[in-house]
C-alpha cells in the first residue's frame, strides 16, 4: 500500500460527440481524506464518478485504485474492487423495502448459490446461516443512520431526505475502502443537511472510509472537506485546500457566470 | 427469375413497412409498441368488406370510410384505454393492447368468424398488367406498390411539413414540455393512434385480397411489420419502412433458394442476429439513461 | 405497529404464524383427499391449474420480478414436453426425464437470453417472440418429434399401493407443484431473488453495487425456462398426446395474460392467476351453458351477432379483463386479495 497512491486519476479524457465533457483531468486522493470535486452545472463532476465506477469507458486516460487499473472494468467489478457510490438523482431500488434495499448491499460479500437458496427457510440451511449473518450487519447499518422506522416500508414512499439516507446506507453495507457520493445534500433541508455532514465526517473517521464527495453547498464543502478540486468545462481549475480553492478568482468567476451557489 | 423475387419482395415488403409504419408512428409517440395494430387493421377490413358486398358501395366511397372508421379506432384506444392508466409502466401499456387486440379478435369472430368470405377489390390479383423480360406484376401488385408508396409519401410529408406534424415531434420529445407550450399532449397522441390506425387499415384492405377474410388474418402481417419495425429500429420513420423492405426481401430470396418453410423462421434469426450488435435496431440510436 | 421479531429467522420461515401453518396444513390436506371425493374431470382441470402455476411462477419470475418480458414461453413448455415424451419413448425413467426437461430447458433459456441481454421492451418482445415461432416451426418439421402430427405419450408404469393411473398422475403434478412453489418462494426472498428484483428497479444502480448484469439476466432465463419445461413435461403426461400446434402464440400470450391477471412479481398472484383463468376459460368455451347470462348472451347473438362464432365471448371478456386489471387493480388478484385481508381485519369498524 505504500508504493502507490491510495486513489489516482491520470489525464482522464471523456466526451460525447464533440462535448469533451471531461478534458485532461488529473488528481490523486489519498487515504482517509474526505476529497470533493467543485464546479458549475455541466462541468463534467457526475461524468468523472460514471467513468470511475465503470458506467462510461473513457477515450484516454487511468484510474488507479491501490496500484489497480479500473478502466475496462465492469461496474460490478469495480464494486468488488471495493468501490461504492451514491447517485445525484436517485437510484433506488423503488419497489423493495429498505430492508432489502440495504441488504442488496451486501450482495457480493454473499455466497449462496442458486440451489442453494432453495433452502433458505430451513433453519439450518446454508443459505439462511448466511442470510441471517447478513441481516445482523444490514441492521447495524439501519441503527446507525437512525432509518427503524423506515425498515419495512417500500422506499418509494419515504420522504425524499430517507431516500437519499438509504442510498447511503446500501453503499455503506457494500463495506467499501472508497466511497463516492453525488450531491449527498441536494434537496435536503436545512436540518437533513447538518445531519448528513455529521454522518459523513463519522463515516471517514468510525469507519475509516476515504470519500470523494461532488456538492454544491459551499459551506458545506468548507466544513467537511480535506481537500478540493474545482473544475470547469471538464477541465480543472485548481486543487487545494478549501481556502485556496474557494478564493481562488477563477472558481469565483467561474460560479458567477451562472445562479449562484448558496453561501460563497 | 431475380427480377421477379425482387419486384414480388417490393410487393409484400411494402404492406411490411405499410404495418412498421403503423406501429413506429404510435411507438414514437407512446412507447408503446401496439399488439392490437393487426387487429384493429382487420376489424377495418371487415368494414371495407361490409361497405363493399352489403351496403353496395364502390370501392373508393368505401375506403374514405373505412378510414374514418379506422381513424376513430385508433381513438377508442387511446382515449378510453391508454389514458386511463394511471402512472403505467411499459408493460402495463402492452399488456393494455393486447386486451384491446384480444376484445377486436373475438368481435370480429363472433360477428364474421364462422363463414369464410373473399374480399373483391377493383384490383385484381390474377391479372398481369405489367410483362416484361424481369418481371410481371398483377394489378393488385401494382395497385400495391402505388399505394403503399402514396402512403408513406403523405405519412412523410404530414410528419415533416406540417404543423400537425411539428406538435407530433414535440410532444414525443417531451411530454410536459410541449403541454406547457399550450399543445394538449393528449389530443395529439390520440390523432397519432388514429393515423396509425389508418395505415395500417390501408394495409390490411391491401393484403385481403390474398388471403381469406379470418379474424387471424393479420397476425402474420402484423408480426412481420413488428419485427420490420424493429429491424428498422421503432423510432425512425424511414428505418422501419426500409425494415419491411428489407424483410419481405431476406423472406422471399430465402423461401426461394432454400425453403419455403423456414422463411419465417430465418427472418427472425436474422433481426435476433441484427438486434444482439445493434441493439436498438439498424437506423434507430440505441439510448443509454443518464445518471 | 410491527410485532417486536425474536430472531430475524422469522422472516425467512414458509408460515409467518401458527395461523397460517393451520391454514396452509388444511390447504394441502384437502388436495391430497380430493380425489377419494370428486370425478376425474375435476381432478383434470386441477392438474391443468397446476400445470399453469408452475409455468406462471416461472414467468412471473422474469416478467414481474426481473423486469423482462417474453412472448415466447410456449416455446419452452414445448420443450419441455418433447423431452419428456422422447427420453420416455427410449425407456428412461420418468424422473429422469423430468429433470431433463427441466435442464434442457433452462439451457435453451440461456441460450435466448444471450442475444436478449441489451435488449428493451419491443425489441425483445420481438425476439422472445421469434424464439417460440422457431420452436414450433423446427419441431413441426423434425420427425423423430412426430412432425406436425404430433406423438402419443407413453403412459407411466406407476404401481403404488394400487393407486388408479389419473389419481398417481393428480399426486406426481400436485407434489411437484408444491414443491415448486416452495422454491420459488425462497430463491425470492434470497440474495438471488433480491438481485433479480435489483436489476428490474435499476440495472445501474445493479451493476454499481456489485450484481454481474448479464450472469443475472440469464439465470433468470434460465430459471423461468427450467420452470416452464418442468410444466411442459407435466403437461405432456397428462395430456397423453402432443403436437406443435398446442404450443403457438396464443399460449405464451395466456401465460402472459395469467400473471397480469394474478399480479406481478407475486407468487400468490401467479397461483391465482392460473387458478382463476384457467377455470375462466373453462366456463368460457361453453358460455352458452351459463345460467342466465348464457340465454341472454345467445338473444343477444342471434340479433346483432352470429349464434355460431358465441364462443368467441371468451377472448372478449378476457380482453376486457386483462384491461380492467392494469386500470384498476395493477396488482392483479394479489392486490385485491390483499384489500380484503385488510378489509376483513377491520373489519367491522
Ligand atoms: N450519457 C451522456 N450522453 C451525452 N452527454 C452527456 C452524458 N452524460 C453527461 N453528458 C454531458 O456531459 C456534460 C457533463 O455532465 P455531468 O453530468 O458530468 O455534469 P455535472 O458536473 O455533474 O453537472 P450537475 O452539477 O448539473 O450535476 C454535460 O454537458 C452533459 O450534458
Ligand atoms: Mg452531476
Amino acid at each position: 500500500m505504500n508504493k502507490h497512491t491510495f486513489f489516482e486519476v491520470v489525464q482522464l479524457n471523456k466526451s460525447f460527440g464533440g462535448l469533451k465533457a471531461v478534458n485532461q483531468l488529473h488528481f490523486d486522493v489519498k487515504e482517509k481524506e474526505i476529497f470533493s470535486i467543485i464546479g458549475p452545472n455541466g462541468a463534467g463532476k457526475s461524468t468523472v464518478f460514471n467513468c470511475i465506477n465503470g458506467l462510461y469507458q473513457p477515450e484516454e486516460g487511468q484510474i488507479k485504485f491501490k496500484g489497480e487499473e479500473l478502466i475496462g472494468k465492469r461496474p460490478d467489478q469495480i464494486a468488488q474492487a471495493g468501490i461504492a457510490r451514491t447517485f445525484q438523482n436517485l437510484e433506488l431500488f423503488a419497489h423493495m423495502t429498505t430492508l432489502d434495499n440495504i441488504l442488496l448491499g451486501r450482495h457480493k460479500s454473499m455466497k449462496a448459490s442458486i440451489l442453494a437458496t432453495v433452502g433458505l427457510s430451513f433453519k439450518r440451511s446454508k443459505a439462511a446461516k448466511e442470510e441471517l449473518e447478513h441481516r445482523r450487519k444490514v441492521e447495524e447499518i439501519i441503527d446507525f443512520l437512525e432509518l427503524e422506522a423506515a425498515r419495512d416500508q417500500f422506499v418509494s414512499n419515504l420522504p425524499y431526505g430517507k431516500q437519499k439516507l438509504v442510498e447511503l446506507g446500501r453503499a455503506l453495507a457494500l463495506e467499501p475502502d472508497l466511497l463516492l457520493l453525488d450531491e449527498p445534500a441536494a434537496g435536503l433541508t436545512q436540518e437533513e443537511r447538518e445531519d448528513m455532514i455529521f454522518w459523513i465526517k463519522d463515516i471517514r473517521d468510525l469507519l475509516g472510509i476515504t470519500v470523494i464527495l461532488i456538492e454544491h453547498n459551499m459551506q458545506m464543502v468548507q466544513n467537511i472537506s480535506d481537500r478540493i478540486l474545482a473544475i470547469n468545462f471538464g477541465t480543472q481549475i485548481t486543487i487545494g485546500t478549501p481556502e485556496e480553492v474557494l478564493n481562488h478568482p477563477e472558481v469565483i468567476k467561474a460560479y458567477l457566470g451562472e445562479d449562484l451557489p448558496s453561501t460563497l | 427469375m431475380l427480377g421477379q423475387l425482387i419486384v414480388s419482395s417490393l410487393v409484400v415488403g411494402s404492406i411490411y413497412a405499410l404495418m412498421a409504419l403503423a406501429m413506429s408512428i404510435t411507438y414514437k409517440a407512446s412507447e408503446v409498441p401496439n399488439f392490437s395494430q393487426g387487429e384493429m387493421a382487420m376489424m377495418s377490413t371487415y368494414v371495407t368488406f361490409v361497405l363493399l358486398s352489403s351496403f353496395g358501395l364502390s370501392f373508393y366511397p368505401a375506403m374514405l370510410l373505412t378510414v374514418g372508421f379506422a381513424f376513430l379506432l385508433g381513438l377508442i384506444l387511446e382515449f378510453f384505454f391508454l389514458r386511463r392508466a394511471k402512472n403505467p409502466t411499459p408493460l402495463n401499456l402492452i399488456v393494455i393492447t393486447i386486451g384491446f387486440q384480444l376484445m377486436l379478435y373475438g368481435l370480429a369472430g363472433w360477428k364474421w368468424g364462422s363463414e369464410q368470405r373473399q374480399i373483391n377489390l377493383p384490383f385484381s390479383e390474377s391479372k398481369v398488367i405489367v410483362q416484361n423480360d424481369v418481371f410481371a406484376l398483377t394489378e393488385l401488385n401494382l395497385a400495391t406498390l402505388v399505394i403503399a408508396f402514396i402512403v408513406l409519401l403523405v405519412i412523410y410529408l404530414l410528419i415533416q411539413k406540417t404543423k400537425l406534424g411539428l406538435a407530433m415531434k414535440a410532444c414525443q420529445q417531451n411530454v410536459n414540455a410541449s403541454k406547457m407550450n399550450g399543445i394538449s399532449a393528449y389530443r395529439i397522441m390520440a390523432i397519432s393512434f388514429g393515423i396509425s390506425s389508418i395505415v395500417g387499415a390501408i394495409a390490411g384492405v391491401l393484403v385481403a385480397p390474398l388471403l381469406t377474410l379470418d379474424p387471424s388474418m393479420m397476425w402474420d402481417p402484423l408480426l412481420k411489420g413488428f419485427a420490420a419495425a424493429v429491424l428498422g429500429g421503432m423510432k425512425s420513420l424511414h428505418g422501419v419502412v426500409i425494415g419491411g423492405l428489407l424483410l419481405g426481401l431476406i423472406e422471399n430470396l430465402f423461401g426461394f433458394y432454400i425453403s419455403i418453410e423456414f422463411k419465417s423462421v430465418v427472418a427472425f434469426a436474422i433481426i435476433v442476429l441484427v438486434l444482439y450488435f445493434k441493439p436498438s435496431g439498424l437506423f434507430d440510436k440505441h439510448y443509454v439513461r443518464k445518471v | 405497529m410491527r410485532n417486536l421479531k425474536t430472531t430475524y429467522f422469522e422472516d425467512l420461515q414458509l408460515f409467518k404464524d401458527g395461523v397460517h401453518l393451520f391454514w396452509s396444513a388444511v390447504l394441502i390436506l384437502a388436495l391430497f383427499t380430493l380425489p377419494f371425493f370428486v370425478k376425474t374431470y375435476y381432478l383434470t382441470i386441477l392438474n391443468l391449474m397446476a400445470v399453469n402455476v408452475i409455468v406462471a411462477l416461472g414467468l412471473n419470475l422474469l416478467v414481474g420480478n426481473t423486469g423482462q418480458i417474453s412472448l415466447g414461453h410456449a416455446g419452452f413448455v414445448a420443450i419441455g414436453a418433447y423431452t419428456t415424451v422422447l427420453l420416455l419413448k427410449l425407456g428412461v425413467p420418468f424422473i429422469f426425464a423430468f429433470v431433463a426437461a427441466g435442464v434442457v430447458s433452462a439451457l435453451f433459456g440461456i441460450l435466448l437470453g444471450i442475444p436478449s441481454l441489451k435488449l428493451e421492451g419491443p425489441y425483445l418482445a420481438i425476439a422472445t417472440l421469434a424464439f417460440g415461432l422457431a420452436v414450433t416451426t423446427l419441431i413441426g418439421r423434425m420427425d423423430f418429434l412426430g412432425g406436425r402430427m404430433g406423438m402419443n405419450v407413453p403412459k407411466l408404469q406407476i404401481k403404488w399401493m394400487g393407486l388408479k393411473y389419473d389419481h398417481a398422475l393428480y399426486y406426481i403434478i400436485l407434489s411437484i407443484t408444491i414443491i415448486a412453489v416452495i422454491a420459488m418462494r425462497n430463491i425470492l426472498r434470497s440474495r438471488i431473488g433480491r438481485a433479480f428484483q435489483a436489476i428490474r428497479d435499476s440495472d445501474i444502480a445493479a451493476a454499481a453495487i456489485g450484481i454481474h448484469l448479464t450472469r443475472y439476466k440469464l439465470y433468470s432465463f434460465g430459471l423461468s425456462a427450467l420452470f416452464a419445461g418442468a410444466a411442459g413435461s407435466l403437461w405432456a403426461l397428462y395430456l397423453g398426446f402432443i403436437n406443435p400446434t398446442l404450443f403457438s402464440f396464443i399460449l405464451s400470450i395466456n401465460f402472459l395474460v395469467i400473471i397480469v391477471l394474478g399480479g406481478l412479481g407475486s407468487i400468490t398472484g401467479s397461483i391465482l392467476g392460473a387458478v382463476v383463468l384457467t377455470y375462466l376459460n373453462l366456463q368460457l368455451e361453453n358460455v352458452v351453458d351459463i345460467p342466465l347470462l348464457g340465454a341472454a348472451l345467445y338473444k343477444f347473438s342471434e340479433v346483432f351477432m352470429t349464434t355460431t362464432g358465441i364462443a368467441n365471448v371468451s377472448w372478449v371478456l378476457t380482453g376486457f379483463i386483462l384491461i380492467l386489471v392494469v386500470l384498476y387493480e395493477p396488482l392483479g388478484l394479489y392486490g385485491l386479495w390483499l384489500r380484503t385481508k385488510i378489509f376483513w381485519k377491520r373489519w367491522p369498524f
